[in-house]
């Protein structure tokens, strides 16, 4: 296949990861003969999904969670894919060189004009696969929940993407992915491979030595005469699987660790004629069966929504000044415009100008499936041929004739048009209207946490990209400034949102006041419902209201002060408002005022937290997943500030009446400790907690 | 004259919620069923409803703060955004949510749990909650808590 007297050499670069894959034997060199820009574009990718491979199973090897080792196999699934995919783009590629070389000297050239139609971006989403239990399933008691991992892995051409992975148990009647996948550059001719990959999530993987028989007998057969006619022959698309008791056909050999390892469980093809604005619901071929541990009853069918958006509906096709004269109308009269070829339509402005600034056209001429566009006679006088764009509409027929400034332009238009009819031609239904594609919301990069160490935690943070947490996340930080830098009073914006919450807080206090109430009543009212409760402040104030509580105490409450949250059916905790701030505060439901009344505590209010001068020191980074705990406080509300005992009624009035005068309400040690623990349990690290 | 009692005024508004709670109590329900419907609110690309979720069958229920039973694997309210719409609506921390718009929410991972609820075509949702009620909350933070 290679010309004998080719003298290139291979340039891995040494020390790549695809030079060690070489020295272990997995690719032969020779495929890296006579690199190009294109090839080493390839290379570097193969060289990024080898490192992100080799990552994954590390991390498959490390760790512990069950979560985790699902999650890494996954991706080393999806790279291995991806390097089988990679591979087979540089080998076809190879051959495409050399025979391009071959050909050239045999002078045999092709059809130059071949017409290429423009490529288009494809989006699947919603994707949705029915299950089908047996009615014997919900009646097994045998134990847990026979649970798989499943995720889907979609290739179009070189792009392949993975979902994310669900766990799928028989409370399940679909696996739902949310995900929306876009390939960028799909040609009308696509085929899309869906391919559902499941693992069966209850086997002990650490001690497996039956699973790495069958990775290392896997990887021997598929490295001689399996992977070989892979490597070579395969166009990523559809193929068979290959039957060896269910196993993926994509499978690299992959050096075999142990752990959860995917089986193929159904794939399917998808083409333009799929393509529809809506959801569609189409036929899935399963492999495997019943015996295999990764078996899921499907019903047969996915349902997903494929939108395709070729280029010629989103993109300029062609734009230029021309001269437009409507037929029917004075033969004098030819507008010049500035026209724009896109979508169904050619636009036509007045100015370029109007193009950026978003005004609306002057005219639009429809260029659809319906329209005809010829090239009038050449103009003796003026030689300049003139091209003719009729168009039906209701019946009459309505013609302009555009008129452009030369020669070479009139040849130009009529090559675009041509090449849009093509396009719509071989987009067909994509053409029509433009089909909407949601793209992902960009994902927001993990804020750094301090001590996350689990894969699973970071997953969901990533994901679920929550605007009003990361702003949360941002004051906290910013609050911390503030306290450490002892800013009193600094108003920023945003403080002035809890200004006016403190300024409402008295008012429940207040009203508790008119009579002794029963203890119960109060405790009752700990979180009231509805529009009577105070706004409370979000989250960090109250950490920073900890902080600031403290600084009486420094020597009793060090720095983790913050990991301390009550039990939240404790939190009777009222703060009292400080002598020279707008804090009430909480008192703990077991304080006993009558010996804390005596400490002035330097305000503990959850409601303001930079009024405090305290120079905290002591306070602690805030965990980042501030969004959990950080809020606890402020479900206790000032309503409680009445709190448990008659006696100190008329305090409490003075308190929240005008907190500026302060009442000398302490903060016991009780509270903090009780908040502590609650804030330590509803430590993310510990307990997931999601921000909706 | 109108007096004008800033608190007995606020007393009236005030407390007509309180009161309907010990009313619950008097009947020694031991849990406290309550359909609550939210509206998301828009907030730039999301829509939100205010507050956070713990629990799901995937999660270690020891951890849960707010359960009684520490083997329930149940969706909980870990926390509600003072003033968002799940605050307005009247959800509270702790409750326990057993539907999402119909669906069942007693035995679902935690992403499905936030997927539920997250559903960008959805306007609004309707919660079904269990709170448990205030007199063992009490009971349960003094045994907790013993005085000093």
């Amino acid at each position: 296949m290679f010309c004998r007297n080719q003298t290139a050499r291979a340039t891995v670069a040494r020390g790549s990861a695809l030079e060690m894959e070489i020295r272990r034997g997995k690719f032969r060199k020779s495929v890296f003969l006579d690199t190009s820009q294109q090839d080493s574009d390839i290379q570097k990718k193969i060289d990024h999904e080898i490192r992100m491979r080799d990552g994954a199973c590390k991390l498959l090897a490390a760790c512990s969670q069950r979560e985790q080792a699902l999650e890494a196999a996954k991706s080393l699934q999806t790279c291995s894919t991806r390097i089988m995919a990679y591979m087979s783009e540089l080998q076809r590629m190879k051959e495409a060189q050399v025979m391009q070389k071959v050909t050239r000297r045999s002078s045999d050239a092709g059809p130059m004009d071949d017409r290429l139609p423009c490529k288009g971006k494809v989006a699947i989403s919603d994707l949705r696969i029915p299950l089908m239990w047996k009615d014997t399933e919900y009646f097994k008691n045998k134990g847990e929940l026979h649970r798989c991992a499943v995720f889907c892995l979609l290739q179009l051409g070189g792009e392949i993407f993975d979902t994310d992975m669900v766990i799928v148990d028989r409370t399940l009647t679909d696996i739902c992915f949310d995900n929306t996948i876009v390939f960028k550059e799909a040609s009308p001719g696509f085929e899309l491979r869906v391919e559902l990959y499941s693992c069966c999530s209850e086997d002990d993987y650490s001690a497996g030595s039956t699973p790495r028989k069958l990775a290392s007998k896997l990887s021997s057969s598929l490295g001689r005469s399996a992977g070989k006619k892979l490597r070579a022959a395969m166009e990523p698309g559809p193929c068979s699987p290959i039957s060896n008791g269910g196993a993926s056909p994509l499978l690299l050999p992959v050096p075999s660790v142990a752990g959860p390892k995917y089986h193929l469980l159904a794939y399917t093809t998808l083409s333009l004629s799929n393509v529809q604005d809506s959801f569609r619901t189409h036929d899935l071929t399963i492999s495997g069966n019943e015996e295999c541990s990764y078996w899921l009853p499907l019903y047969g069918s996915m349902c997903c929504r494929l939108a395709a958006q070729p280029h010629c509906m989103t993109q300029q096709m062609i734009s230029g000044r021309l001269k437009v004269k409507q037929c029917g109308g004075d033969p004098q009269s030819s507008t010049k415009v500035y026209a724009v070829l896109k979508g169904t339509s050619l636009f036509c402005y007045h100015q370029q100008e109007d193009v950026e600034a978003n005004i609306e056209p002057a005219f639009t001429i429809a260029v659809n499936k319906e329209t005809r566009i010829r090239a009038s006679e050449k103009d003796p006088h003026s030689n300049v041929q003139n091209i003719c764009i009729s168009n039906q509409y209701g019946g009459e027929e309505v013609t302009h004739t555009l008129t452009t400034e030369s020669r070479e332009d009139t040849h130009r238009w009529m090559e675009a048009f041509w090449q849009h009819f093509y396009d719509m031609s071989q987009w067909k239904q994509c053409c029509d209207d433009l089909m909407k594609i949601e793209l992902p919301s960009p994902r927001k990069p993990a804020p750094a946490t301090p001590k996350q160490g689990s894969l699973y935690h970071e997953m969901v943070i990533e994901s679920s990209d929550d605007l009003s947490s990361t702003v949360s996340d941002i004051l906290a930080r910013r609050m911390q400034e503030l306290e450490l830098r002892s800013q009193l009073g600094t108003s920023s914006t945003w403080m002035s949102v809890f200004e006016e919450n403190s300024a409402c807080c008295p008012h429940p206090c207040t009203s508790h006041l008119s009579g002794p109430r029963p203890c119960t009543l109060h405790q009752l009212s700990r979180s009231p419902v509805s529009p009577h409760r105070c706004p409370q402040l979000a989250l960090l104030s109250s950490d920073a209201s900890l902080t600031s509580d403290s600084d009486s105490h420094r020597s009793t409450s060090p720095c983790s002060h913050h990991h301390g949250w009550p039990e939240p059916s404790s939190n009777f905790s009222l703060l009292s408002s400080s002598p020279s701030h707008l804090r009430p505060r909480t008192l703990s439901l077991d304080a006993k005022l009558s010996t804390l009344r005596g400490r002035g505590y330097g305000g503990g209010g959850t409601f303001h937290c930079s009024c405090q001068p305290p120079p905290s020191s002591l306070l602690a980074p805030l965990p980042i997943s501030s969004r959990s705990p950080r809020s606890q406080r402020s479900t206790q509300t000032t309503l409680s500030c009445s709190s448990s005992t008659s006696s100190n009624s008329s305090s409490n009035s003075e308190g929240s009446h005008s907190p500026a005068e302060g009442a000398p309400f302490s903060r016991p040690s009780m509270a903090r400790r009780s908040l502590r623990n609650l804030r330590a349990r509803l430590d993310p690290r510990n307990w997931l907690q999601s921000q909706v | 004259m109108t007096p004008l009692p800033s608190s007995p005024h606020l007393c009236f508004s005030f407390h007509s919620p309180v009161f309907l709670v010990p009313a619950c109590l008097l009947l020694k329900m031991p849990v406290h069923c309550q359909r609550i419907e939210i509206q998301k609110l828009q907030q730039g690309d999301n829509l939100i409803l205010g507050f956070s979720i713990g629990g799901g069958i995937d999660q270690d229920p020891g951890q849960n703060p707010f359960s009684e039973d520490k083997t329930d694997k149940g969706i909980y309210v870990t926390r509600i955004t003072p003033g968002g719409p799940a605050d307005v609506a009247g959800l509270m921390m702790g409750d326990k949510i057993m539907q999402v718009n119909g669906w069942d929410m007693t035995m679902v991972t935690h992403d499905r749990a936030r997927k539920r609820l997250t559903k960008k075509n959805e306007g609004v949702v309707r919660l079904l909650v269990t709170r448990k009620s205030l007199e063992e909350v009490v009971k349960q933070s003094m045994n907790k808590y013993p005085r000093q």
